[in-house]
C-alpha cells in the first residue's frame, strides 16, 4: 500500500528541488518548519518524533534541507514529514504538512471487528509495522 | 390596514411626548423609528435592509416602519408604551440612502438595542428581524443584507463545535482543500449498495462522503442500514489508505427525538461528523450544535431551502447573513458557494460568504457586499463547503477563487468517471494535490491552470479522463445575487 | 565543490560572439548596483578607501557574472570577508549594504543579514556549541552571516574551549556552501591579524580583507551635521565650535568609538537642551528656534572638556 498522509502523497515522491520549493514557500509565509519522523504511521499516531526543534526565524531553506538530509540519514527506513507552523492568532496550527521520505516496503493496515448487540460493530486500524518492535520495522 | 403617510411631515422634529402618545395613527418616524443624528452603540445589533417601498411612500417612512415593526411598534400608538423605557427598546432607523442603479431601491441602516435579544437564540433574533416585517404592506419588497452582531451578543453564542482549525486537526489534513463527494443516485440506493459508493470514493482519495439533504430513512434504505454500511465503508477506507476519513451521516428526522438516536448511533459507530439540514430549523441546529460539542463531532450543515430566501435580490435575506447566523448557531460545515458550479453564485458575493464564515474578522467590503465590520470574537472558523456542478477541469479556478480552507465536493465528477468511482477519486485528489503543489511554487495558476492538469495527467490516467470527459463543462449564467458596489479604478 | 566552466545550456551561443552582451557599462546600469552604490556614497560620510574597494568588490562581482555568460572560466569566487577596524567605523553598515550588493548581483538568495557574537556560537557544555552554531547557520542561510568580534572564538588559553567547535563548523560551511551564505568576520585590526595567524584555514577562506579607518575629524563633524539634521536640530555659531573642540579632545580619549562617540554625545547634548529649556522657562512661550537649537553649554559641560588635553589618549 501507499500511505497518502500529508499534502502532496497521491503525486510521485517529490523530488528534493520540490521539496525545497515547497519549503521555500512556506518560510516566505513566515511559518516555521520541523521535521518528524517515525515507523508506526497509524492514522491516528498524532506524535510522530520530533527530528529537533522546530526551526524559526529562517530565511532561506537550506537549513531545513539539511535537516531534512540529516534525517534521511540517520532512518532512511522511515516515514519522515516536514511541517510547517503558523503562529497567527486564530490558527496556531500547522499550515501545510508533507511526506518526504518513506520506507521501501510499507506494510499498511489491517481492520478488525468485534461485532456488538444490534447488528452494531466496533472497528479498530491496526498497523503492521507494529507487530515487529520498535526499531526492526521495515527491516 | 394601510398606514396613511403625510409626506410634507418633516421628519427631523422630535414629536413632543404628550402628542406622540395620543390615540391614533402616525407615521414611524415620527414616532421614534427614524433617527438620522443617532450613533450606533458598540452593542447596538445593526441590520441593513433593502426596501422597496410601495409607490408613493417616502423611503424615510418606510425605513422607519421597518424598524418600527421589527421591534416594538404595532400599526397604532398604545399607551402601554409608556410603562416601559421605550426610547431604547424602539429600533431606530438612522441612515438612508438610495442604492446605486436600482432607483425604486433604498438601503436603510437600522439599530437594534441589545436589550430587545435573548442571549445566544437565533430563534429570538430571527423572530423580531425577519418576522412580521416582511410582510408589511407600506413595503412591495423588503431584503435583508447584512447585520453586524456585536460581540457583546457574539459572546453569547458557543458557536462551532470544531471549526477550521481543530477539524484539520483532527483529520491530519493541511495545506490543501479537503475534497468530498455525495453519493449519486440521491435516492433509491440500498444501504449494501450505497455504502460500496462510499468506500470507491474514500479509498480512492478523498477525504469525505456525503449523504444528500434528502436522504433520511426511506422505504429504500433506513437510516440504520446506511449508517451501518457507511461507516464500515469509511473504516475501511481508513485502513486501506493510512487516513483519517469521514462520512456525513445525515441524522435529520422529524423530531428532536429521532435525531438525537441517529447522532448517538452514528457516535457509537465512530464517525467524525454528523449533518444536518437547514430546514430542520434554527433551534434544532443549536441543539444539535451543543450535542456536537459535547460528543467532538464535526457538525455538517447542508443549506437545503436556503434559495427560497437567500437568491432574489428585491425580497428575502441575503446568505451572508445566513452565513453569519450559522457561524453564531455554531455549525462547522456550511455550503456557501462554488463560484464556477452549477449553482448560482456571483465570484465577489461568494467570497463575501466564505470570508464571513473563516475570518477571524471582516472589514467593510462593499464589492463583497459586506456593509458592516464585524468582530467574531474568536468564535471558531466554519469550513465552507463548495457542492455542485464542479469538476476537477476547473481546480486552478476553485483554488484561486476559494483558497485552501473548503470542502470541495464533487459528486457527479467523482462517480461520473468513466473509469469507476475510485479513478474519479484519485483524479480529483491529483489535480488538487498538483494545483496547490505548482501554486506554492509561485506558479500562475489561473492562467497556466490547464496546462498544469495537463502535465499532473501525464503520470495518472484518471485524470486524463476526466479532464477528456468534463474539461469543457461550464456552467456560463448570469448571476442574479451580485454586489451593489463595483469596485471602480482609482487614478493612479 | 566543483563547477564547470561552460553551463551546458549556454553552450550554443558560445561562439557567437556578437550575442553576448560584454558592454560593461550596460550591464553595471542594467543591475541596481549603482543605484547602491551611490546610496553608500551619499548615506555614509568619508570611508573613501572602504568604498573603494566596495566598489572594486562589486566590479568583480560583476564581471565574473559577464564572464560566466562569456563562458570564460568563473568558478564561484569566495565571498568571504573580514572588515576590520575600531569601533563605530560603519563595519556593520557596510555589511549591511554588502548584503544587498551581493543580494542583487544574485550571489546570495535572500540579502539579509544575521549579526552575531561568540555568545550565539558557543555553548557552555559539551554538546552545546555545535547545534547552537548550526541554528546561527540556518538562519543564516541565503544571506549575510556578520560575526563580530570574531577573534573570541579562538582562546588558545584554553584548550578545551568550545570556540574551536564552532570555528570547525563555520570553516566547513564556508567551503561547502559557499552558495549557501556569505560570512563577514569583523573586529579589530591587530586582534584579528592575530586570529588569522592561529587560524590559517579560516585566512585562506577570506577572500576580500577591508580595512576601515578612523574618521578624521572633519568626517566626524559632518557625521554630526547629518545626525543632526535627521533629529531636525542645529548647532549655534558657538555651539559648532564647541563640537569641533569636543572631537579634537573625544579622539584622544579612551574608548573613543569613532560615529557611535559622536552619537551618544549628541544624545547626551540634547538632554542637557531639554534641561536648560525646562529650568530657564519664562513667561513667553518658547520658539521653534529655541527647541532646535543646542547651545556650546550644552555640550561644554561634557566630562570630556575636563580632563586636561595633555592627559588624554
Amino acid at each position: 500500500m501507499r500511505l497518502t498522509q500529508g499534502t502532496f502523497s497521491f503525486l510521485p515522491d517529490l523530488t528534493d528541488r520540490q521539496i525545497r520549493d515547497q519549503i521555500q514557500y512556506c518560510l516566505d509565509q513566515g511559518w516555521a518548519l520541523s521535521v518528524e519522523y517515525t515507523d508506526d504511521p497509524h492514522p491516528r499516531n498524532t506524535y510522530w518524533e520530533m527530528y529537533g526543534n522546530p526551526m524559526f526565524d529562517l530565511r532561506d531553506a537550506t537549513g531545513v534541507m539539511a535537516e531534512v538530509a540529516s534525517c534521511r540519514t540517520t532512518f532512511p527506513g522511515q516515514y519522515i514529514k516536514v511541517n510547517a507552523f503558523d503562529a497567527t492568532r486564530g490558527v496556531e496550527s500547522l499550515k501545510l504538512s508533507f511526506i518526504v521520505n518513506r520506507p521501501d516496503r510499507e506494510p499498511g493496515f489491517g481492520l478488525s471487528r468485534q461485532e456488538a448487540e444490534g447488528r452494531h460493530i466496533r472497528y479498530a486500524v491496526h498497523s503492521y509495522a507494529t507487530d515487529r518492535p520498535a526499531g526492526e520495522r521495515y527491516g | 390596514m394601510t398606514v396613511q403617510t403625510d409626506r410634507t411631515a418633516t421628519h427631523d422634529t422630535p414629536p413632543e411626548s404628550n402628542a406622540r402618545y395620543r390615540s391614533g395613527v402616525m407615521e414611524y418616524a415620527r414616532m421614534g423609528y427614524w433617527d438620522p443624528d443617532y450613533e450606533p452603540k458598540d452593542t447596538d445589533i445593526l441590520a441593513l435592509f433593502r426596501i422597496t417601498p410601495q409607490e408613493g411612500v417616502d423611503p424615510i417612512e418606510a425605513a422607519a416602519a421597518v424598524a418600527g415593526e421589527s421591534s416594538t411598534a404595532t400599526w397604532t400608538v398604545v399607551w402601554t408604551d409608556r410603562l416601559t423605557a421605550a426610547d431604547v427598546y424602539r429600533a431606530k432607523a438612522y441612515r438612508v440612502e438610495p442604492v446605486p442603479n436600482s432607483p425604486d431601491q433604498h438601503f436603510a441602516w437600522i439599530a437594534y438595542d441589545l436589550d430587545l435579544f435573548e442571549p445566544g437564540s437565533i430563534a429570538n433574533l430571527t423572530a423580531s428581524i425577519i418576522g412580521n416585517v416582511f410582510g408589511f404592506k407600506a413595503i412591495s419588497a423588503l431584503r435583508l443584507e447584512d447585520m453586524r452582531i456585536p460581540v457583546a451578543y457574539v459572546k453569547t453564542f458557543p458557536g462551532p463545535p470544531t471549526g477550521i482549525t481543530v477539524e484539520r486537526e483532527r483529520l491530519d489534513k493541511y495545506g490543501r482543500p479537503l475534497l468530498g463527494a455525495t453519493v449519486k443516485p440521491k435516492l433509491g440506493l440500498s444501504g449494501r449498495n450505497y455504502g460500496r459508493v462510499v468506500y470507491e470514493a474514500l479509498k480512492g482519495g478523498l477525504d469525505f462522503t456525503k449523504d444528500d439533504e434528502n436522504i433520511n430513512s426511506q422505504p429504500f434504505m433506513h437510516w440504520r442500514d446506511r449508517f451501518l454500511y457507511g461507516m464500515e465503508a469509511v473504516n475501511r477506507a481508513s485502513a486501506a489508505t493510512g487516513e483519517v476519513k469521514g462520512h456525513y451521516l445525515n441524522v435529520t428526522g422529524a423530531t428532536m427525538e429521532d435525531m438525537y438516536e441517529r447522532a448517538e448511533f452514528a457516535r457509537d459507530l465512530g464517525s467524525i461528523v454528523v449533518m444536518i439540514d437547514l430546514v430542520i430549523g434554527y433551534t434544532a441546529i443549536q441543539s444539535m450544535s451543543a450535542w456536537a460539542r459535547r460528543n467532538d463531532m464535526i457538525l455538517h450543515l447542508h443549506r437545503a431551502g436556503a434559495s427560497t430566501y437567500t437568491r432574489q435580490r428585491s425580497h428575502g435575506v441575503s446568505f451572508r447573513v445566513i452565513a453569519k447566523w450559522m457561524r453564531l448557531a455554531g455549525v462547522d460545515h456550511l455550503h456557501a458557494g462554488t463560484v464556477v458550479g452549477k449553482l448560482e453564485g456571483d465570484p465577489n458575493t461568494v467570497q463575501g460568504f466564505y470570508n464571513v464564515l473563516r475570518e477571524p474578522h471582516n472589514p467593510i467590503d462593499l464589492a463583497r457586499g459586506i456593509f458592516f465590520e464585524q468582530d467574531w470574537a474568536s468564535l471558531r472558523r466554519v469550513m465552507p463547503v463548495a457542492s455542485g456542478g464542479i469538476h476537477a477541469g476547473q481546480m486552478h479556478q476553485l483554488l484561486t477563487y476559494l483558497g485552501d480552507d473548503v470542502v470541495l465536493q464533487f459528486g457527479g465528477g467523482t462517480i461520473g468517471h468513466p473509469m469507476g468511482i475510485q479513478a474519479g477519486a484519485t483524479a480529483n485528489r491529483v489535480a488538487l494535490e498538483a494545483m496547490v503543489l505548482a501554486r506554492n511554487e509561485g506558479r500562475d495558476i489561473w492562467n497556466e491552470g490547464p496546462e498544469i492538469l495537463a502535465d499532473a495527467a501525464r503520470t495518472c490516467t484518471p485524470l486524463r479522463a476526466a479532464l477528456d470527459t468534463w474539461g469543457e463543462v461550464t456552467f456560463d449564467y448570469t448571476s442574479t445575487d451580485t454586489p451593489d458596489f463595483i469596485p471602480t479604478a482609482t487614478p493612479a | 565543490m566543483m563547477t564547470t566552466a561552460v553551463p551546458s545550456d549556454e553552450a550554443g551561443v558560445e561562439s557567437d560572439e556578437a550575442n553576448l552582451d560584454l558592454d560593461l557599462g550596460a550591464a553595471l546600469s542594467a543591475s541596481p548596483i549603482e543605484a547602491l552604490l551611490a546610496t553608500l556614497d551619499a548615506e555614509l560620510i568619508g570611508l573613501v578607501p572602504v568604498k573603494t574597494r566596495i566598489r572594486e568588490i562589486a566590479a568583480l562581482l560583476l564581471v565574473e557574472k559577464l564572464r560566466g555568460r562569456a563562458g570564460l572560466s568563473s568558478g564561484p569566487p569566495s565571498l568571504h570577508m573580514s572588515f576590520t577596524g575600531n569601533p563605530g567605523t560603519g563595519k556593520t553598515t557596510i555589511a549591511l549594504r554588502m548584503a544587498e550588493i551581493l543580494h542583487s548581483l544574485g550571489y546570495v538568495r535572500k540579502g539579509h543579514l544575521v549579526a552575531v557574537t561568540r555568545d550565539d556560537l558557543v555553548g557552555q557544555f559539551i554538546g552545546h556549541t555545535a547545534p547552537k552554531t548550526r541554528e546561527v547557520l540556518k538562519r543564516a542561510m541565503g544571506g549575510v552571516l556578520f560575526i563580530d568580534e570574531a577573534y573570541f572564538l579562538y582562546r588558545p588559553e584554553n584548550e578545551r574551549d568550545y570556540g574551536q567547535e564552532a570555528i570547525e563548523i563555520l570553516l566547513q560551511v564556508m567551503e561547502n556552501q559557499r552558495d549557501d551564505l556569505v560570512v563577514i568576520l569583523a573586529g579589530y585590526r591587530d586582534r584579528m591579524d592575530r586570529f588569522f595567524q592561529s587560524n590559517p584555514g579560516m585566512n585562506s577562506r577570506i577572500a576580500h580583507h577591508v580595512d576601515f579607518p578612523d574618521y578624521t575629524p572633519d568626517e566626524l563633524g559632518a557625521i554630526a551635521g547629518l545626525m543632526l539634521e535627521q533629529l531636525q536640530y542645529r548647532l549655534s555659531p558657538d555651539a559648532g565650535r564647541a563640537l569641533t573642540e569636543y572631537i579634537e579632545r573625544r579622539r584622544t580619549q579612551p574608548h573613543f568609538s569613532n560615529a557611535r562617540s559622536i552619537r551618544n554625545a549628541l544624545d547626551r547634548a540634547r538632554l542637557r537642551q531639554a534641561n536648560r529649556l525646562f529650568s530657564d522657562r519664562g513667561a513667553t512661550a518658547l520658539t521653534r528656534d529655541e527647541l532646535m537649537t543646542l547651545e556650546a553649554a550644552d555640550i561644554r559641560a561634557s566630562r570630556v572638556f575636563e580632563i586636561p588635553e595633555d592627559e588624554g589618549g
